[in-house]
């Protein structure tokens, strides 16, 4: 679905961001592209849609080489929802708003109308239509910029921070939605720096470290990595920080990232030890 | 537009004058600038401040503003050489066709020529030495000789200094906003005028809504630092240096002996 | 010894939202002691924000509404004292980096409230070196502010309100657009404030993990009451109370107190990964063996 190869990217004024990147992304995919502040991670995300263009390598987007393809274009294929809903909320209700994306794309007035109906009820805001979105909460404009990407059909989803800034229960109605449309088959590509959020989603990981790709492996094996972790100024997840001090404990914890997984694996050591507990 | 109005650091004399000497000079300027009507005598002027610009040693940071002003100086004298019908004429674009009495389209005179390169001139030098005194001059030491010198109110010219401040900030949301809405397959590249226009409706909005938010909280975070209540100190205070006073008597020399020869018409 | 901060009955609704059911802020009562280090959380809309505005006194003054009540900063009312005479008691700063800083530069950025205030420039010069020492942004003083890291800017303007020499600081979400780095930044500036120069420190904040390792208690907002005023060891023995309000508890108490319901963990319920080693290792007997 995604497939980079050998992508370096260079800003005109001659910073290099991404150094000889490669990697690929089949469809379905639940990706979480992590690292610290300035490894690229938003650089590389930019490079889906072609707001960015490789300065060395290729980035095919679906088959669609993205350095000849232009952003309106691979806008069909690829949802981008950014990090702040007031950077694109302009219309003057909600229903003109999510259909700008559709109408964009010449759809016919239909079908644009259908889309419309069928994001907004996706996300909950069918009684919201004839609002003015300016006037919601943070946390409607945020489900307005969703429903404006939904409306678009992208086969795959780039979220750049969806839950900074956010509420946090709002934050994790919004990642319950994308969970759903990757049940449906959407590749989702997404960036954060809440470790937790990465834990809980995704089901791989990709760290990004002073443009190069440190880690590419799945979600318990990056946080049980806790030396390359710290070399990019990460946090793996906190259960991951408690088990990872029992590390020279003869009993193998294995790698747990949720409570549950961690207390699954406490009662293992009780079964195996039962005469160590409750002093 | 930045570098029209960024200070520059390097530490000339240029620099080291109070604000107040510059902003003399910058009138200086402008006032004899209004009273020559010679274009060499007006290029004199302009190239003054090149070689202050030089002196200052920001000449090269200078110079794309400079550019500038002698391609908007060019264009305004193409577009007003044709309308002055007065003098002799040198030269006709097109000979032969004659409309009413006039004979030829496109015809320069040579008071015509004489006039308009004088106009282009004197706006090169009321433009260009604006730059140069915000290239030398700290924006705070302006404010405080604006407001205890010259009286403007402290609100003014805090008003004119945030929003320079403002200008990386807005220009960084104003990237982000285009980026949001191509990525939602909006065209930037309308040939139409009008449909032009129209493009801008989707980045000017949110600017425009994200612009007033940045406003409200900047303005609650003042008045929770007492912004406003009265007077104020400055911890930066100019003094007047012997070097300023001494550029300030050139000055006043200049301009009185610009202005005495100019009326007695032996210059300009 | 007096309450530096004292709220009487407080109500508050915003201008045309009179008759809606439920107020921005309904009948708050409260008292913050001199030194104390609280921390204020909630869902969105729980009044959170507003509430701060009218401890810093841009409620009543700049934002309209139906206020009730009373709010004591110092013994000062709220009602008839001027934001800026409060700034001098309160320092307040916000959530969006970018927006609260006026200045070009981090020195004109810091002087700019005392200039406000008419300080002498000597003085001026004195606090400003001990503001920006204070909060280890020393090196920072000459600096572009448009080049700051988001945590920067906020270390910047909390050292710019500090140097008004207010006795309390108050901050409504000042990480919430910050990294974990610029978030740890902010709060262990806070937290040596408030140790080292005994500032009473109230903090808003969405990330409960953070606030449940630094302050020494924390309320609970919900649609504009307060539900809960307790300390984080006895809010996370409670975790129905967090989850009612759509709030999680950190993963390590969950995890202990999991473990404890079924009988395996003997220690109290822990708030930071480190007191979760420390009594799993207990619970578990896990001393007998070397420690990491």
């Amino acid at each position: 679905m995604i497939s980079v190869n050998n992508l370096s990217f260079k800003y005109p004024s001659g910073v290099e961001v991404l150094n000889d990147i490669s990697f690929t992304i089949p469809k379905g995919a639940f990706v979480a592209l992590i690292g610290q502040n300035g490894a690229g991670k938003t650089t590389l995300l930019k490079q889906f849609n072609s707001l960015l263009r490789p300065t060395t390598g290729r980035v095919l987007i679906a088959g669609i080489d993205t350095s000849s393809a232009t952003t309106g274009k691979l806008a069909q294929k690829v949802g981008f929802l950014f990090q702040n809903p007031d950077h694109q909320i302009f219309m003057a209700n909600v229903e003109r708003e999510i259909g700008f994306g559709p109408k964009n794309l010449g759809l016919s007035k239909t079908e644009v109308r259908q889309r419309v109906a069928r994001a907004a009820a996706a996300v909950g805001l069918t009684p919201y239509l004839t609002e003015n979105p300016l006037f919601l909460s943070k946390g409607q404009r945020q489900r307005v910029a969703f429903a404006s990407v939904l409306a678009m059909k992208p086969e795959i989803l780039v979220l750049d921070e969806p839950t900074t800034g956010q509420d946090y229960q709002e934050g994790l109605e919004i990642m319950e939605m994308v969970k759903e449309l990757n049940e449906q088959g959407h590749t989702i590509v997404f960036v954060t720096h809440d470790m937790e959020l990465v834990a809980r989603y995704a089901k791989r990981v990709i760290v990004l470290s002073q443009g190069r790709i440190l880690l590419d492996d799945s979600c318990h094996n990056v946080f049980y990595q806790p030396a390359i972790l710290r070399e990019t100024n990460l946090f793996p997840p906190q259960i991951a920080k408690l088990i990872q001090k029992f590390a020279k404990q003869p009993f193998e914890f294995g790698k747990p990232l949720s409570v549950d997984e961690a207390y699954q694996e406490f009662l293992k050591y009780t079964e195996s030890e039962p005469d160590v507990c409750c002093s | 537009m930045s570098v029209v109005v960024e200070y520059i650091a390097k530490g000339s004399f240029v620099h080291r004058l109070n604000p107040l000497t510059k902003l003399f000079w910058s009138v200086t300027l402008m006032t004899l600038s209004f009273f020559f009507r010679d274009p060499r005598m007006l290029a004199g002027l302009f190239f003054s401040i090149v070689a202050v610009a030089y002196m200052a040693g920001i000449l090269k940071e200078m110079w794309p503003a400079f550019k500038g002003l002698l391609i908007v100086a060019g264009l305004f004298i193409l577009f007003q050489i044709f309308f002055i019908a007065d003098g002799k004429t040198i030269l006709v674009l097109i000979p032969g066709i004659q409309i009413g009495h006039v004979k030829g389209i496109g015809r320069i005179t040579d008071q015509g020529l004489w006039g308009c390169l004088a106009m282009g001139a004197r706006m090169m030098v009321i433009a260009a030495s604006f730059p140069v005194l915000m290239g030398t001059t700290k924006i705070k030491d302006l404010v405080v000789v604006l407001v205890e010198k010259l009286k403007i109110p402290y609100t003014y010219a805090f008003m004119f200094v945030t929003s320079l401040r403002f200008i990386p900030t807005l220009m960084q949301e104003m990237d982000q906003i285009m980026q949001a809405q191509c990525s939602r397959g909006h065209r930037l590249d309308e040939q139409n005028f009008f449909k032009k226009f129209l493009s801008l409706c989707p980045l000017a909005i949110p600017l425009i809504v994200t612009s007033v938010k940045k406003a409200e909280r900047l303005a609650i975070s003042m008045e929770t630092r007492g912004f406003g209540i009265g007077a104020r100190t400055y911890l930066y205070r100019n003094d007047f240096r012997p070097i300023d006073i001494m550029v300030n008597i050139a000055l006043t020399f200049i301009l009185a002996t610009g202005l005495f020869l100019n009326l007695k018409g032996i210059i300009g | 010894m007096k309450p530096v901060i004292t709220i009487e009955k407080l109500s508050f609704s915003y201008p045309g939202y009179s008759d809606v059911a439920t107020n921005a802020l309904q009948d708050i009562s409260l008292q913050v002691a001199a030194g104390e280090f609280v921390g204020i959380t909630g869902p969105a809309g729980a009044g959170k924000s507003t509430l701060v505005l009218c401890m810093n006194g841009i409620i009543p003054h700049f934002q309209e509404g139906d206020f009730q009540g009373k709010v004591l900063i110092n013994n000062r009312d709220t009602f008839e004292t001027t934001c800026a005479e409060l700034s001098l008691q309160i320092g307040s700063v916000f959530q969006d980096p970018e927006a609260q800083i006026v200045a070009p530069t981090v020195e004109e950025e810091l002087a700019f409230g005392l200039e406000n205030m008419a300080i002498a420039p000597a003085e001026i010069e004195r606090r400003i070196s001990e503001a920006l020492e204070l909060i280890g942004i020393a090196h920072l003083r000459l600096r572009s502010t448009d080049e700051l890291s988001g945590g920067q800017k906020q270390r910047v303007s909390i050292a710019a309100v500090i140097a008004l020499r207010p006795q309390i600081l108050i901050l409504d979400e000042p990480t919430s657009e910050l990294d974990p780095i610029g978030t740890m930044e902010v709060f262990e500036v806070l937290k040596k404030l408030n140790q080292e120069q005994h500032l009473t420190i109230v903090v808003v904040e969405q990330k409960v993990n953070i606030l449940m390792e630094y302050v020494g208690r924390l309320l609970i907002l919900k649609n504009g009451a307060l539900v809960a005023d307790k300390s984080p060891r006895e809010i996370v023995n409670q975790p129905n109370l967090l989850e009612s309000i759509g709030l999680s508890a950190p993963p390590v108490s969950q995890l202990a107190d999991r473990l404890k319901t079924a009988g395996l963990y003997t220690q109290e319920l822990p708030l930071t990964v480190d007191e979760a080693y420390d009594g799993l290792t207990k619970s578990f007997a896990f001393a007998k063996i070397e420690r990491v």
